[in-house]
């Protein structure tokens, strides 16, 4: 049954049953979640953590809510898998319309609203505490980032209750996105979504800036951070130059749609200027996705084999380079569109460079190893099974920039193949070793590591019989984004154990939930600040972190200070005078515009005026109240009159 | 596990049955060409990557008798990370050659007017149309002669599709508002399969037509007859 029919005041409404059941489960589901939440007497801890302005907190929830997205769109991937899973299939609703609006969400949520947010709320969980800042420069400005992602993203995810979800991929190419092709509020929710969304990752990317430029411990100059600060700091010059071209898409878009111009269509607009738009944010975006990764990588690599980076130096100017490059390689997503040979060269060339400085990340990382003592922990191990799989990733990458070869690999599961091993492998192996890493330093507690390898190792092996068969399935020129296929097109085998894979993908899932459950079930110890023998600055202070961690701040005179300062069996010395620090007090503000954004957003979805003119208001209304009203004024002038004794 | 997916990948790149590996014109055998190059370049890269991973994974993993040792700091290795600078930027260069004189002739479109057959091929939700210089049209069945030049000539009604039919040649974009052009000469007879590669709407999947390649002789013949 693909439909049920129900008769609301008169109005007959037609819903497909996979959004019923998602009602259902939903109508099921919540009250005893809410029920726990109560007899556990927890709300005051949530509202502690809504309301906080700490990095660590702000970092959880972060976390929190990419997880929960990445288990909405690993379900979806697990659907697509099932509807491809034989030839002409038909599972459930999944084919047509319902198929287009399942690989969009999938799409879109675990870029926008899984990779990007997992990597800032680790950013922000751990970039403070490693270069001895007490919160990040902007603690306000960080919350009301955080609200603007769970505000994008729960816009994008009620689309589907509402039967409206996006249904033109995640890269909304026009002009099938306009008016003329598809036209009601689903696109709508991707446009809003994504806007309201990109601009919370603008505000977290320059609070990482000015943090990084500013607060870093006495002593710590940039050549002596981590690497992990320094991907930082990188990516979030990316999106600095990345998302705001995004914004402006997605407004030129949403003036094409809402109010009948023609930027992308009709004699003055033309189609293949969305394309150079989003891939001009688009390419620096899997960077922005990579990069970080790239730095919590460096860092374990260092830690679990005990041993410093090889080639420092060269480690941070290929950051910056794969960076800089980054921003000049966006129309080999074009190759196909007749550019012409000269800048289909020019793109292929400035591409296969990128290989260049990536390569010699993966060789630092190896003599990294080298002559070290490797203990076989579930972060390392994260960190070990990233290394082959996105050189995987990264030849296919180059294969896929030789331009000419690349009209036959375009668009088909070859393409779908070598993204999923350089993100996967890259930025979801880097965020679950962040998360196993830091969980300590976020909770005071230690996830099991028996569990993690289980974890570790289903995940890896389901995951390259997902993917790599996809491979071979593009090669026999199955097109990406279909939801059938023939016998007579030969790639039944490849999508069959590709279909197993993805289960066995879904269900490592399972052990981390487990992992964190059984962790926080019995009042366990505290592992004490340094549970991995870390050499890094976050591994001095209290875990979990407390609010104000470095009161008198470390003076720093080498890399790796807390690993010197063990082996010379000597103290990190203090500065006695605090700093002035970045006042945190609770704040309800970030919820309430997030609130009336949401109205806003809604109001522009449905084309309802007045919603529309209230949610302006109200943001604006707002945004006032923040100039006049700054909670921490109490706070700096009790400070004042206490340095006054 | 991974070392066994390997040679399945090679086993099968060699058994060469993969549509884009079995070519059926010059332009889609350079584009093979290219994607073994590729293919074996990289897997230099991926073989040098497996043996020092591996190595060093078995070699320094820890033991009961390394547990306390403290590894020496070890600053970098100026000569070590110039090989691995410059190794792969020859590899690379061996591929960027081909790659732009690949692209360059994949991109030019001969004028030869007497021999070439000219296919107004338009796209549009969802179907193709192959309409031929006598005025003849077909839909779900695009027929060509062997050995002769053929240019299609790309045009959209609505959105952006794609034309591709992967044992002839690569893909090329049909964009509405633009024309874009795609020279091939079939030089083996024989039934291909043919896809629309662009996400275009709800029955994107279901854009296919199939390609004939028939003898010069037949194809005058088809051309001239009423015959779908
Ligand atoms: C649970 C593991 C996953 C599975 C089984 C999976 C599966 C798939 C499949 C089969 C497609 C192709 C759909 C089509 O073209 O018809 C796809 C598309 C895609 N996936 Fe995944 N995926 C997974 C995880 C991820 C992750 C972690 C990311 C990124 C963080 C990601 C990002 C994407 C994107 C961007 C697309 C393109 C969507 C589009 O064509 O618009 N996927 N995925
Ligand atoms: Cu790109
Ligand atoms: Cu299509």
């Amino acid at each position: 049954m693909n439909v049920m029919e129900i008769n609301i005041f008169g109005e007959l409404l037609i819903i497909p049953t996979d959004v019923i059941a998602a009602w259902v489960l939903m109508i099921i589901g919540v009250p005893p979640v809410l029920y726990w939440i109560t007899k556990k007497r927890h709300w005051p801890l949530i509202w502690d953590y809504a309301t906080s302005t700490n990095h660590r907190k702000v970092g959880t929830l972060y976390i929190f809510f990419s997880v929960l997205f990445f288990f909405r769109a690993g379900i979806d991937a697990l659907l697509i898998r099932l509807q491809l899973a034989t030839p002409e299939n038909q599972f459930w609703v999944f084919q047509g319309e319902k198929y287009n609006e399942i690989f969009t969400t999938h799409g879109t949520m675990m870029i926008f609203f899984v990779a990007t947010p997992l990597l800032i709320g680790l950013m922000n969980v751990a970039v403070p505490l490693q270069i001895g800042a007490n919160d990040l420069a902007f603690p306000f400005l960080n919350l009301i980032g955080l609200y603007l992602f769970v505000t994008g993203g729960t816009i994008f995810f009620l689309a589907f209750f509402f039967n409206a979800a996006p249904n033109v991929g995640w890269t909304a190419y026009t002009p099938l996105s306009t008016e003329d092709f598809t036209s009601g509020p689903n696109n709508n929710y991707y446009i809003m979504g994504l806007q309201v969304s990109g601009l919370g990752t603008i505000f977290a990317a320059i609070n990482m800036i000015v943090t990084i430029l500013r607060l870093r411990a006495p002593g710590l100059k940039l050549t002596r951070m981590p690497l992990f600060p320094w991907a930082t700091l990188f990516t979030s010059f990316l999106i600095l130059v990345a998302f705001p071209v995004l914004a402006i898409a997605l407004l030129l878009l949403q003036f094409d749609r809402f109010y009948g111009a023609t930027f992308f269509l009709g004699p003055q607009g033309h189609p293949v200027y969305w394309q150079h738009l989003f891939w001009i944010f688009g390419h620096p975006e899997v960077y922005i996705l990579a990069l970080p990764a790239f730095g919590i990588f460096s860092d374990i690599i260092s830690n679990f084999s005990r041993k410093n980076v090889f080639g420092y130096t060269s480690m941070v100017l290929s950051l910056a380079l794969i960076g800089l490059l980054g921003l000049m390689v966006w129309a080999h997503h074009m190759f196909t569109v007749g550019l012409g040979p000269f800048a289909n060269t020019f793109f292929a060339i400035t591409t296969m460079m990128i290989a260049v400085p990536t390569g010699i990340k993966i060789f630092n990382w190896l003599f990294t190893m080298r002559r070290g003592v490797i203990r076989m922990q579930t972060p390392m191990m994260f960190a070990l099974g990233f290394i082959p799989t996105f050189v995987m990733g990264g030849v296919t990458g180059v294969m896929l920039a030789s331009a000419a070869a690349d009209m036959q690999y375009h668009d088909t599961y070859f393409v779908v193949a070598h993204f999923h091993y350089v993100i996967i492998g890259s930025t979801i192996f880097g965020a679950f070793a962040g998360i196993y890493y830091w969980y300590p330093k976020i909770t005071g507690k230690m996830l099991n590591d028996k569990l993690g390898k289980w974890h570790f190792w289903l995940f890896l092996i389901g995951f390259h019989l997902t993917f790599f068969p996809q491979h071979l399935a593009g090669l026999n020129g199955m097109p990406r984004r279909v939801y059938d296929y023939t016998w007579e097109d030969g790639v039944f085998v490849y999508n069959f154990i590709s279909t197993i894979g993805a289960f066995l993908m879904g269900g490592s899932m399972l052990f981390l939930i487990w992992n964190i459950y059984r962790a926080h079930r019995k009042k366990e110890e505290n592992v004490g600040g340094d549970p991995w023998d870390g050499r890094t600055l976050e591994w001095t202070v209290p875990s979990p972190s407390p609010e104000h961690p470095f009161e008198k701040m470390p003076i720093i005179d080498r890399r790796d200070m807390l690993w010197w300062a063990k082996t010379q069996d000597k103290p990190i010395p203090v500065e006695e005078h605090p700093r002035a620090i970045p006042i945190s007090t609770p704040t309800v503000q970030p919820m309430l515009i997030a609130a009336a954004l949401f109205i806003l957003s809604f109001g522009f979805i449905y084309h309802w005026i007045w919603v529309q003119v209230v949610g302006g208001i109200l943001v604006l209304v707002f945004f006032v109240n923040r100039a006049f009203k700054d909670e921490r004024i109490p706070a700096y002038e009790k400070e004042e009159s206490e340095d006054e004794y | 596990m991974k070392k066994l997916l390997m040679l399945t990948f090679l086993f099968l790149l060699s058994g060469c049955n993969l549509r884009t590996l079995d070519p059926v014109s010059e332009t889609a055998s350079d584009q093979a060409f290219l994607i073994k190059l590729g293919f074996w370049i990289m897997m230099v890269v991926v073989g040098v990557v497996t043996i020092l991973f591996v190595a060093f994974t078995l070699k320094y993993r820890e033991t009961d008798k390394n547990r306390y040792d403290i590894p020496k700091h070890e600053e970098g290795n100026r000569t070590l990370e110039i090989i691995w600078t410059v190794l792969p930027i020859i590899l690379l260069v061996c591929l960027a050659i081909p790659t732009v004189i690949i692209t360059y002739q994949a991109s030019n479109i001969s004028a030869n007017p007497e021999e070439t057959v000219h296919v107004n091929v338009t796209g549009e939700q969802f179907k193709w149309t192959f309409e031929y210089e006598n005025g003849k049209k077909t839909h779900e069945k695009l027929v060509l002669p062997v050995n002769r030049d053929v240019i299609f000539h790309l045009k959209s009604k609505d959105v952006i599709h794609s034309f591709w039919v992967p044992r002839l040649a690569g893909k090329k974009d049909v964009i509405p508002g633009t024309v874009n052009k795609l020279e091939v000469v079939p030089n083996k007879t024989g039934t291909y399969q043919g896809k629309c590669a662009e996400f275009c709407g709800i029955l994107h999947a279901d854009m296919r037509f199939t390609t004939e390649v028939v003898s010069q002789q037949d194809f005058e013949e088809w051309l001239s007859s009423k015959k779908k």
